[in-house]
């Protein structure tokens, strides 16, 4: 038989189910594209959020003895190259060249205390100078006083140190802040080391061009002079670096704390999520390269320079590597679950293209045709209108930007074998036996024992699998690539148990509606239960697509309710009020007074915070002044808890934990004050952090005292922006946040965009799916109905009754069916719960599954209605039954 | 003189079998659709022998087993028990290899319904054409116009169905159960949907095929003007043959027709219901052996006859 006839007699049937396996190509194929370049986005996004001393790789060795020293630059640059040698593949592809980015080499001391200035000046009693020889930093700074360092000369007295003779002179240059911090000026000459003396000059200040320039992270020293406090001292000591010229980079010998750096920067852009896994161990194998470089680790650590990788990167990775497994997980669920559905409106698509060429495909059975040919004939329309479509639907997932995913590739190939082996299996069974044993116009027949016990079977796997699931938990290595198998499998035959339940159970209800509207006077709601009570067959799949659809959906609701309340929830615990403005020193009195002011602001609570010495065994804590009364009014409807304040004579406080054992304690804040232990507050969030002691005090603490109150925090109630905040308080160094931005920020992170923007898609496109099925289902028992509605035309019945009795047909079965589904996307997160690791998502940990039925009822009140519009647009749009029955005619 | 040889091979041949030498032979021919808690009888025990060559057709109120019978002949249906045999092939005990064979090269199928014969995209040429591809026989062209010239229809070749009337499909489809040369064609109420003349004309081409080609035809029917113009008529009622009607051209050119009683293989009867109306005949009867006929007499007759 003509197949490309066959296609072309029945082009409206072929054309649905081209289009359907077009749709559901290109939404499988896609969808883990942009998965993926969402991924690549987000191990992006975390690679950028971290230092580069982090992601790059750094070899590091320390010369131990004058044999392993380094002292030429063109010896650094032929080990870079020898170490680049021996990356890994995929390290070698994501670092970047020798001179871009933040690659480089460099030599450095650390803890060189400046023993005496020999020009004069005066510094702090406790300094260090380090030296540095960076020769990638040349070209990144620029000298504003003196000239660059030169080569090292040799001093032969020290004035005022008779003892030491023929010293070293490095030559050194230093940043500006050095100068204006420390007060060590160009043509300063310091007298450096405690043992093995060597004097260093400073022969200009230099400036740094770009402060953000991600070099800078890797020599943080050279750019900042730091100030440090001293434990157990009451004075601080300060730390710069100076850069030496490559000259001076001989003088460097290892009585220093010498130590040598090859630094390979990482083009983060290069890492993608699916190397990640690669990467991590890669990381690991380099060590161990490295080690072998040096001669094994048994080889003379004094003679030779032993090289050691420093970097977090396995590390980041791995982080990533869980965060993308809750993803993939998520984001696998949800393609498991469009997969079944859109295979499920394929096979319906197949079945009514299947029952259009019944006629004729029995004829040919008839005529002399044998199975495999009228089978083979049947086949080959399926693949005629399938197998195009699906390539087409592949071909065009190629315009969603992203990598190509084996799972995009299998779609097709998938799709048209699911199709076209379905169609077989009907096929066959439909025109194996000449004439089947039963005649179809009278009752149904009883199942059989063997498909009884099957659906039992599939409903106990089903149930066991998820029991299995909930107190197994899921296999949470993040090393281990790709998503758990059995975290899709349970899910899938969670479902399919649900179907076989439903189409088993959904006649006794409807029993029992049929009885009442039996008694009731109008003829059309008996007449439409009933015969919904006995459709059969036809409606499996309709229930297969609908409960499945229904299920994820609401499941993918809940998910993103759950993000959506805790990223509200990290929020607030992020700024601890609708907006707050805080700083290290005190806020002026006007700038609170501008801020209560503005409009928008409802109230405002001040308060006072400081990092105050306990007693005298340097245990530090956090104190806080705050009236907590005042506080609670201010956060109430928000997720914000807030205790009682403290009460009681003298100054009452809440403590954390570590402090519980003291009844009372002295602090030095603005004063040397006693705190009475009242009671036990851990964390206030976005006021301390958590795990820090914490001493929290009324606001007028310091009053009572003997001194003032102070305010340094201001938590405001009200709707106002960052920017109009900013403006008003007008201080540089105070840190201002609100709520908003704080949202955003957990928000807006290409995962979560992903997840949600898949899920919106998912049920979008699983709502269009269901509505398709209801419709098909009916276009295929059109011709039936046809035949029992112009029957009962005869008997009297309406164009309006008729159209009514075609939507309560099916109305039934919808709504059990989505009752059903809107159960099973409610059990999923329970049977998923401990599998499932949103936190990554949330900011925080998603503690529960907030059971909010409201987005759930809507969905599956609007997919009800969708579908049983989709019902009553093909009754009322569908062939009309205008005439009755003739005479003579069989119905 | 008969001697004691001759009885002994008299003793030892054996007798013919039932129909032995028949084309078509149903024996005690069971049929039973299992439903839900119901079994529906649709052939209880029919018997049916029909000769090489012969043209008859079957006549039965709606619901009496027409149609089974047919589906059974045809190899569209498998009977529950007894004998079916068609040009020798066994019908109850083919594989579903044999059963392609045999709708292939032993029967051809007319249904009543002029649509459900012909696929409506192919042309008249076409469908005669496609058994034979489907038997995978080199497509005669030739054959597939040959036999539509014989049954009159050579003009509707190029035509889709749509384009003919419904006796012209219904000829075409003749050529269709044809196509492929086989024994019996068996067709089912193939004048129904037709007025007097198409019927006219598509009879004669049944009758054409019977006659020319030598096909033996069997044709099941409600309409006179077909039942009255076969050699014989075979009528069915509850699952089983009840009567005979035998047709013959008397020596002034009239045809006579007598209708027969059919007496089954041990001997049972079916009175026409008529006549056990007309004489209230019910439950018993009493029957006499006479010595060219056996009588009949209702119960309470008899009883006074013998009075």
């Amino acid at each position: 038989m003509n197949v490309w006839q066959l296609v072309k007699v029945h082009r409206a049937a072929a054309l649905v189910l081209a289009l359907l396996a077009l749709s559901a190509s290109l939404l499988l194929a896609a969808l883990p594209r942009g998965f993926e370049t969402a991924y690549d986005e987000a191990v992006h996004g975390m690679l950028r959020d971290v230092s580069a001393q982090q992601t790059d790789l750094d070899v590091t060795a320390r010369p131990l003895s004058a044999e392993a020293l380094i002292g030429n630059p063109a010896d650094f640059e032929t080990r870079y190259a020898e170490f680049a040698k021996h990356l890994p593949r995929d390290l070698r592809e994501a670092v970047v060249p020798l001179g871009q980015g933040t690659s480089h080499f460099s030599a450095k001391t650390t803890g060189t205390p400046v023993d005496t200035r020999l020009d004069g000046s005066k510094g702090a009693s406790h300094e260090y100078v380090d030296f540095a020889w960076v020769p990638a930093a040349a070209d990144r700074v620029t000298w504003v006083e003196g000239t660059p360092p030169g080569p090292s000369s040799t001093l032969a007295r020290v004035p005022g140190h008779p003892e030491l003779r023929n010293l070293k002179v490095i030559e050194i240059g230093l940043v500006t802040e050095a100068r204006d911090k420390m007060k060590i000026d160009a043509g300063a000459v310091l007298l450096l080391g405690n043992s093995y003396p060597v004097v260093a000059r400073v022969t200009g200040i230099y400036e740094v061009d770009d402060p953000a320039d991600r070099f800078w992270e890797h020599n943080y020293e050279v750019t900042r002079a730091i100030i440090r406090p001293i434990p157990g001292d009451t004075e601080s000591e300060w730390l710069t670096t100076g850069l030496v010229s490559d000259e001076g980079l001989a003088s460097l010998d290892e009585r220093r704390e010498l130590s040598y750096s090859w630094v390979y920067g990482l083009d983060r852009d290069a890492v993608s999520a699916a190397d990640s896994g690669a990467m991590i161990a890669q990381v690991d194998d380099y060590s161990r390269i490295l080690t072998d470089l040096a001669g094994g680790p048994y080889s003379s650590m004094f003679t030779t320079l032993r090289y050691e990788l420093v970097t977090g990167l396995d590390l980041v990775l791995t982080d990533f590597l869980s965060v993308l497994r809750t993803a993939e997980t998520l984001l696998y669920l949800l393609l498991g679950g469009l997969a079944v559905v859109s295979i499920g409106v394929l096979a319906l698509a197949v079945q009514l293209l299947t029952e259009r060429m019944r006629t004729a495909l029995s004829l040919v059975r008839a005529r002399g045709a044998s199975l495999g040919q009228v089978v083979r004939t049947g086949a080959a329309v399926i693949a005629l209108a399938v197998l195009p479509a699906t390539l087409l639907g592949y071909g065009l997932s190629y315009l969603v930007p992203g990598p190509a995913t084996l799972v995009g590739h299998l779609v097709p190939v998938v799709l048209t074998l699911t199709t076209v082996l379905f169609a077989v299996g009907r096929l066959a069974l439909a025109h194996r036996r000449p004439l089947k044993d039963t005649r179809a116009d009278v009752v149904s027949a009883r199942s059989s024992p063997r498909r009884v016990a099957l659906e039992v079977l599939v409903v106990l796997l089903g149930l066991g699998g998820a029991y299995l699931l909930r107190s197994r938990g899921v296999a949470s290595d993040a090393q281990e690539l790709g998503a758990d198998p059995f975290l899709m499998l349970a899910p899938a035959g969670l479902a399919l148990a649900a179907g076989i339940l439903t189409l088993r159970l959904y006649p006794l209800p409807l029993r029992l509606f049929t009885r009442i509207a039996g008694r009731r006077p109008g003829a059309v709601p008996f007449l439409g239960l009933t015969l919904a009570a006995r459709s059969r067959g036809g409606a499996a799949l309709p229930v297969l697509i609908l409960l499945p659809a229904l299920a994820v959906s609401v499941f993918g609701a809940l998910v993103s309710g759950a993000i959506g309340d805790t990223q509200s929830r990290a929020a607030w615990q992020d700024v601890g009020a609708s907006a707050r403005v805080e700083r290290s020193a005190e806020i002026p009195e006007d700038v609170v007074a501008r801020v209560e002011a503005l409009p928008g602001v409802n109230s405002v609570v001040r308060a006072g915070k400081g990092n105050v010495q306990v007693g005298i065994g340097g245990l530090r804590a956090t104190v806080l002044s705050i009236d907590l009364k005042d506080y609670r009014e201010l956060v109430a409807g928000s997720p914000l808890t807030v205790p009682d304040p403290p009460r009681g004579l003298g100054i009452p406080a809440l403590m954390s934990k570590t402090l519980t054992p003291y009844k009372e304690l002295e602090i030095g804040w603005h004063t040397r004050m006693k705190v009475r232990n009242m009671g036990r507050l851990d964390e206030l969030p976005g006021l301390s952090f958590p795990g820090e002691n914490l001493i929290v005090m009324p606001f007028d603490g310091p009053k009572r005292a003997g001194l003032r109150t102070y305010t340094n925090i201001l938590l405001i109630d009200g709707d106002v922006d960052r920017a109009t905040l900013e403006r008003t308080v007008g201080l540089n160094d105070a840190e201002i946040e609100t709520y908003a931005t704080s949202l955003v920020d957990v928000r807006d992170t290409p995962l979560t965009g992903a997840i949600t923007l898949a899920f919106t898609i998912a049920t979008v496109a699983m709502g269009v799916y269901a509505l398709i099925a209801v419709i098909v289902a009916l276009v295929i028992g059109a011709a039936d109905r046809t035949k029992a509605l112009s029957f009962l035309r005869t008997l009297g019945l309406s164009q309006q009754q008729a159209r009514t009795l075609t939507v309560l047909e099916v109305a039934p079965l919808i709504v059990l069916t989505a009752v059903a589904g809107l159960a099973l996307g409610l059990v999923l997160p329970l049977v998923l719960g401990p599998g499932l690791d949103l936190s990554a998502f949330a900011g925080l940990a998603v503690t529960d599954f907030p059971l909010t039925f409201t987005t759930p009822a809507l969905l599956a009140a609007g997919l009800t209605a969708v579908s049983i519009l989709g019902a009553f647009a093909h009754a009322t749009a569908g062939r009309r039954v205008t005439t009755a029955l003739r005479v003579g005619e069989s119905s | 003189m008969t001697t004691l040889s001759d009885l002994e091979a008299q003793a030892t041949r054996r007798a013919p079998a039932f129909g032995e030498h028949a084309h078509i032979l149903c024996d005690n021919l069971v049929r039973i659709y299992k439903t839900e808690g119901v079994e529906v009888v649709a052939l209880q025990g029919l018997d049916l022998l029909i000769e090489k060559g012969e043209l008859i057709a079957i006549v039965g109120a709606s619901g009496s087993g027409k149609s089974t019978l047919l589906n059974v002949l045809s190899g569209l249906d498998v009977p529950t028990a007894g004998l079916a045999r068609v040009a020798g092939m066994d019908l109850l005990s083919m594989t579903a290899k044999d059963r392609l064979r045999y709708r292939r090269s032993v029967v051809g199928f007319i249904w009543q319904q002029t649509a459900r014969n012909l696929l409506p995209y192919l042309t008249a040429r076409e469908n005669v054409m496609l058994p034979m591809k489907l038997a995978g026989k080199k497509a005669g062209r030739d054959r597939a116009d040959e036999l539509l010239d014989l049954l009159g229809v050579a003009d509707c070749a190029p035509r889709r169905p749509g384009q003919m009337s419904g006796g012209e499909q219904q000829r075409v489809a003749i050529a269709v159960a044809l196509a492929n040369s086989p024994e019996v064609i068996l067709a089912d109420e193939p004048t129904g949907e037709l007025d007097s003349d198409t019927s006219e004309e598509v009879f004669g081409a049944l009758r054409r095929a019977n006659r020319e080609l030598g096909v033996t035809a069997v044709i099941v029917t409600h309409d006179p003007l077909v039942s009255e113009q076969v050699d014989r008529t075979v009528g069915i009622r509850d699952g089983r043959t009840s009567s005979e009607t035998l047709r013959r051209t008397s020596e002034d050119g009239d045809v006579i027709a007598e209708e027969y009683a059919v007496l089954d293989r041990v001997g049972r009867l079916q009175l026409p219901r008529d006549f056990t109306n007309a004489l209230a005949m019910e439950r018993r009867v009493r029957l006499e052996l006479e010595r060219d006929h056996i009588g009949v007499w209702p119960a309470g007759a008899g009883e006074e006859n013998g009075d």
